[in-house]
């Protein structure tokens, strides 16, 4: 079912860094564990990157919460949720040799003002963690970063804040930091962004903005659109007849069983939302697509086996 | 007869992105106009669907315009634009133009003061006491803007006092406000110095200036702007003021709904009903399938039974005097007045 992409993992396999974005509840956070599974399975050593501070990483992966540290999945594929403020922290210790003036700053209100409120350093300080794992700068060592990344907007300013920070910065550490990770991010052979939706209209909008935003700030389009959800295509097509449809009086309460017939119209006209908004998806992204059906599972390891199959296939 | 949803003056509408949220909103302000209350809807970022469905573009951004609705009393449209409300807001608080200009020509305030965290939740705040301080309307609906948190929308006053009254702005200032209300022309040198240097080892001494440059500007709109601020905290706790939380049916939704639910109660804001949208149907048991269909059906029959089974969990965790709205999916999003106006009746009706 999922639509090829003509071979698009081998050049996946190439990259250092890829960063999963989307809207909100499109399942990023599944796709973004299913290609971490994919890389790692094809030999990679994966570290999967969680930023959201609600974690739900390990329910798909079937590991104890990270809680902050680095959680093996399977020898190859490691994943942990990261505090961006944790972050900043340490990199502060690091460029202040003093441990006490060090732990002063950290405390101090102004510095907590400054890494909260400053846009850009957090998100920053996210990629630079990425950056120092896979050029081997930790004790962990990670071939490839796969990036859970906030939502939409936030994602794509996460990617553009290196660039706007050198920019702005101009000097200093961190303004020397932003301008590597900026050349990092710019160069297509070592970063990778993935973006997520569903062929429903809202999330198909925002992705035609977000791919515009992402050649307006970074100067490169995503190198892959994984559509997710997708109810099955309905036997007969979008035109085919269903009696016993349930009327227009008004909602009707879902609680109280609906007939095979019912839910079988139900069906064919969410497929038909699919199809209107694969057309216009069509239109707005010209590069590789992979189509990812709705699955009867919960979420868990059994969905994440699932789809990183089905992603396989698309990818191969 | 103050326990239904559009009793009040403000509605708000909240919950994280992708559950309808807008649509509902845009339902419920037509059913509000309907039943003779003069009403504004105000939103951020509607689909385009929604936009043609209400007849308005862009001549709605940052001002209100009528929908074209056969209702007895007239619903208009605010689209919301963070960015004109807070250069609006320095307008008014600026002594003159010329202070004005100095913040919309600092490059910390055009680049980086828009994407702080929580102005986009603040400037819908904003607004909405702005227009709610105009008396114009009985009813207004307000959609906030989707963060997955959720929290941002209502933590943004209360942030926005703050981060004015830490000691990271005063510090900033400090060397700023020399006795006589003049400005010292050493910059800096007063601020804690051993901060300064590091500061400055870190992020460079542009950055820096641009910042000192712009809470600089800002000085003389500080009082005017901390004080709106405050207003607004007051405004949202409101005895006139009613949440509304809209969420999907998933189970792993239901968390989100619950920490945030109880969130708002904790914030002291009033939570009128809790909306689950988009929830797939249940099949009834025993039904004929067509042949063909066996698979897809049986996959509508699990989509049913977990959505059925996260309405469960959330009915558990809620009490009885906290009433809970269920949306069946429809066949496709709304895309007529009379379609959304179906919806929010349907919605209102069930409170």
């Amino acid at each position: 079912m999922p639509r090829a992409s003509s071979g698009l993992l081998p050049t996946l396999l190439k990259r250092e860094l890829i960063v999963v974005t989307g809207k909100g509840g499109v399942g990023k956070t599944t796709i973004a564990a299913a290609l971490a599974r994919l890389l790692s399975d094809a030999g990679r050593r994966v570290l999967l990157l969680e930023i959201d501070p609600r974690e739900s990483l390990h329910q798909l992966l079937g590991t104890e919460p990270s809680g902050g540290s680095i959680v093996k999945a399977t020898p190859k594929l490691s994943v942990q949720n990261l505090q961006p403020q944790k972050v900043v922290e340490s990199l502060v210790r690091e460029k202040v040799p003093l441990p006490l003036l060090a732990k002063k700053i950290v405390a101090s209100s102004i510095f907590q003002h400054f890494a909260g409120g400053a846009p850009g350093l957090k998100e920053m300080s996210i990629l630079g963690y990425a950056l120092r794992t896979v050029e081997g700068d930790y004790k962990h060592k990670a071939d490839v970063v796969v990036l859970d990344a906030p939502a939409t907007g936030h994602g794509a300013s996460m990617l553009a804040a290196p660039l706007l920070l050198a920019d702005l910065v101009g000097g200093g550490q961190i303004g020397e930091m932003s301008a590597s990770l900026a050349r990092f991010i710019a160069d297509p052979k070592r970063c990778g962004v993935v973006l997520t939706t569903l062929a429903e209209e809202m999330p198909v909008q925002e992705l035609a903005e977000l791919v515009a935003l992402l050649e307006e700030r970074i100067g490169r389009p995503p190198e892959l659109v994984v559509v997710n959800g997708l109810y099955p295509e309905f036997p007969g097509g979008r035109t085919a007849r269903r009696q016993g449809t349930r009327g227009d009086g008004g909602p009707v309460d879902p609680a109280s069983g609906w007939s095979p017939d019912q839910l079988a119209t139900l069906w064919r006209d969410r497929r038909a939302v699919n199809d209107r908004e694969l057309e216009r998806l069509g239109r707005i992204w010209k590069g590789a697509r992979a189509e990812m059906p709705l699955l009867a599972l919960d979420r868990g390891p059994a969905l994440l086996e699932a789809m990183t199959a089905l992603l396989g296939e698309a990818l191969a | 007869m103050r326990g239904g949803m559009l009793d009040r003056r403000l509605l708000v509408v909240v919950g994280a992105g992708g559950v309808g949220k807008t649509t509902l909103a845009a339902g419920l302000g037509l059913h509000a106009a309907r039943r003779g209350h003069r009403t504004l809807v105000m939103t951020f970022d509607p689909s385009l669907r929604l936009k043609d469905a209400l007849g308005v573009g862009e001549a709605a951004l940052d001002r209100a315009v009528e929908v074209r609705a056969d209702t007895p009393a007239r619903l208009d449209v605010i689209l919301l634009d963070a960015r004109q409300t807070f250069d609006r807001l320095i307008a008014r608080y600026a002594p003159d133009q010329a202070a004005a200009d100095r913040i919309y020509g600092n490059r910390f305030y055009r680049e980086l003061a828009g994407n702080l965290a929580g102005i986009l939740e603040y400037m819908a705040v904003e607004r909405l006491f702005e227009v709610a301080a105009a008396r114009e309307y009985d009813r207004i609906v307000l959609d906030t803007p989707p963060t997955r948190q959720a929290l941002d929308f209502l933590e943004a006053p209360d942030r926005i006092v703050g981060f004015l009254d830490s000691g990271a702005v005063k510090l900033a200032l400090k060397p700023w406000w020399e006795p006589g209300g003049g400005i010292a022309r050493a910059p800096m040198r007063l601020a804690a110095k051993g901060v300064e240097g590091i500061a400055d080892r870190l992020i460079g001494p542009r950055l820096l200036h641009d910042m000192l440059e712009f809470f600089r500007a800002f000085v003389p709109l500080y009082g005017g702007f901390r004080e709106r601020a405050t207003e607004v905290q007051k405004l949202l706790r409101d005895k006139e003021t009613l949440f509304t939380l809209v969420t999907g049916p998933g189970e792993d939704r239901i968390p989100d709904a619950m920490f945030f639910a109880r969130k708002l109660r904790e914030a002291g804001h009033r939570l009128g009903p809790i909306v689950v949208n988009q929830v797939h149907p249940k099949a009834e048991p025993g039904g004929r399938v067509p042949p063909g269909l066996e698979d897809g059906l049986a996959l509508f029959g699990y989509l049913g039974d977990r959505d059925a089974r996260g309405l469960a969990q959330l009915r558990r965790l809620l009490t009885k005097n906290e009433p809970l709205v269920v949306v069946p999916l429809e066949a496709a999003p709304p895309t007529s007045l009379a379609a959304l106006e179906a919806l929010g009746a349907g919605v209102a009706a069930q409170v």
